[in-house]
């Protein structure tokens, strides 16, 4: 693509992504560090997650910043206009992650309250739902709409072991009174990472959108696929 | 799906300057009762193409045309055609408002009565009235209808020009950068009456003002060094262009 002739948009543009690259890299931390922080008893480490989540709000309301004077100043068209659409919403899906991930320090804290409870499959769970959150903002970085296909159809894995771990969990408490408040604990933790997918979907739609202009919120896969190809017209 | 019926239709419209050609080969509809926006690099050809619609490329010396230009199907470079009714029913509004140096009324009342449309009298003031009125300048102006219209600000002669060009009652209107020379508030009245206008009327306008095109027209055409790029719905156009000329032009990258 040639160079805007305004150099001066040209950079916005790029400062624009690249803030929104790094604030997708704060989140991904965070959500990194607040399951291991759960995992290791590690009440440090949550405390450090909950207060960098503030770093992360920072960042929403200066890239918000950005998007409203880019569109009030600059008037964005076409593939520029897609992209800071596409941040905006972005943003805010990586914000909320940013807050479920505090979330999931927050019982970090308090984890030592139950001892017992059954968290690997939180930790199986975790690891699949960090690599979505990571190809979702690669695919960002990349405009790699495959990347971002892959990964809205890799969220029904997730949406399965989510299920398979709720009914786990069930079994337990069932089993045992006492694992229930750990197992109340370990729902609302499998049910935050399982949201934090949620947005990685989001995102890779909003990827979607910014490379190609398709919509593939509300289709299926097979649909969304023929739309990023080409062979089919949104209409 | 709305059935969209095309005003005008341009086959392999091939236009020359003396040895130079300047079109090369347009296919081109435009939909009737929609605006449409011709838009491109200066020199890429907008004015010239536009021109074609009501011959006026007629006049230029070493001008040629090939390919067809069909006004509801019926060919306008047909050697029967009569240019003067041609233009009636193809109007023209141009960047610098031309008033006539005579008074607004006989501005509109002119060209009526050399078509023999209507006679003076009750008639005409009527046909004047209605004219100014669609070109919402009637209020400013229906108490100086005697002043020379040489006398109106400049977007008000931009509309007094426009209720001349309606004053005939044509099918088609073109504008070559009708508001170029306009501030912004002279500017939204004429794409506000764009609107209106489409309900009876076809508008092509070119315009080197990507906002106006984005805002005041249903369809958008690009062009760039005499060929036709890109044309669409001007919403698509504007958010997903398909051609990366069209994007890096819409977008302000120019090469
Ligand atoms: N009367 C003329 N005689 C010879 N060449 C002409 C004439 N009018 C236009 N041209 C040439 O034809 C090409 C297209 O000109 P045209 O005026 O249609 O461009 P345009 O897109 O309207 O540009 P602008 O945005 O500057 O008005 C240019 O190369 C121009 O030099
Ligand atoms: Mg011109």
């Amino acid at each position: 693509m040639n160079q805007h002739t305004f150099k001066r948009f040209e950079d916005e543009l790029n400062l624009l992504k690249s803030k929104t690259v790094s604030m997708g890299g704060l989140v991904e931390k965070a959500v990194r560090r607040s399951m291991k922080a759960l995992m290791n008893y590690d009440q440090k480490r949550a405390t450090k997650v909950i207060e960098r989540d503030r770093a992360i709000n920072a960042l929403e309301v200066e890239i918000d910043e950005m998007t409203r004077s880019l569109l009030a100043l600059r008037q964005p068209a076409a593939s520029d206009l897609r992209l800071v659409i596409a941040t905006i919403k972005i943003v805010t899906d990586l914000e909320r992650c940013g807050d479920l991930a505090e979330g999931i320090a927050e019982y970090a804290l308090k984890v030592h309250e139950h001892p017992h409870a059954h968290m690997d499959s939180l930790e199986v769970l975790s690891d699949r739902v960090l690599q979505q959150v990571k190809s979702a903002l690669d695919a960002f970085t990349y405009d790699d709409v495959n990347a971002a296909l892959q990964t809205i159809e890799n969220d029904k894995r997730i949406n399965k072991q989510y299920k398979a771990i709720e009914r786990e969990n069930l079994t337990y408490m069932l089993e045992d009174p006492r694992y229930i408040s750990s197992g109340m604990m370990v729902a609302a933790i499998s049910k935050n990472l399982e949201r934090i997918g949620d947005h990685a979907v989001n995102i890779s739609e909003m990827v979607i959108y910014k490379v190609k202009g398709h919509d593939v919120r509300h289709v299926d896969h097979a649909t969304a696929e023929r739309l990023v190809s080409g062979e089919l017209d949104a209409e | 799906m709305k059935t969209k019926k095309n005003k005008l239709t341009v086959r392999n419209l091939k236009l020359w300057y003396g040895e130079s050609e300047a079109l090369h080969g347009i296919d081109l509809d435009i939909v009737s009762g929609k605006v449409t926006s011709l838009i491109g690099p200066s020199g890429c050809g907008k004015s010239t193409f536009l021109r074609c619609f009501n011959r006026m490329n007629d006049r230029i010396p070493n001008c040629r045309v090939e390919g067809e230009v069909l006004l509801e199907g019926h060919d306008i470079y047909a050697p029967d055609v009569d240019v003067v009714q041609l233009r009636s029913h193809v109007g023209m509004v141009f960047q610098k408002p031309n008033p006539f140096p005579k008074s607004i009324y006989e501005n509109i009342a002119y060209a009526p009565r050399i078509h023999g449309m209507v006679d003076d009298g009750d008639d005409m003031d009527e046909l004047v009235e209605t004219a100014l009125k669609r070109a919402s300048i009637w209020d400013e102006v229906k108490d100086k209808l005697q002043q020379p219209g040489t006398a109106l600000s400049g977007g008000q002669q931009q509309r007094l020009c426009i209720a001349r060009t309606i004053a005939v009652q044509p099918d088609v209107i073109l504008m070559d950068e009708p508001c170029s020379a306009l501030d912004p508030i002279a500017t939204a009245k004429i794409e506000e009456l764009m609107d209106e206008l489409k309900e009876d009327y076809t508008i092509v306008i070119v315009t080197h003002n990507m906002q106006q095109a984005a805002r005041a027209s249903d369809y958008t055409a690009y062009f760039y060094l005499g060929d036709l790029i890109e044309y669409g719905e001007t919403q698509k156009v504007f958010t997903t262009p398909r051609d990366q000329r069209t994007e890096d032009y819409i977008t302000g990258r120019f090469g």
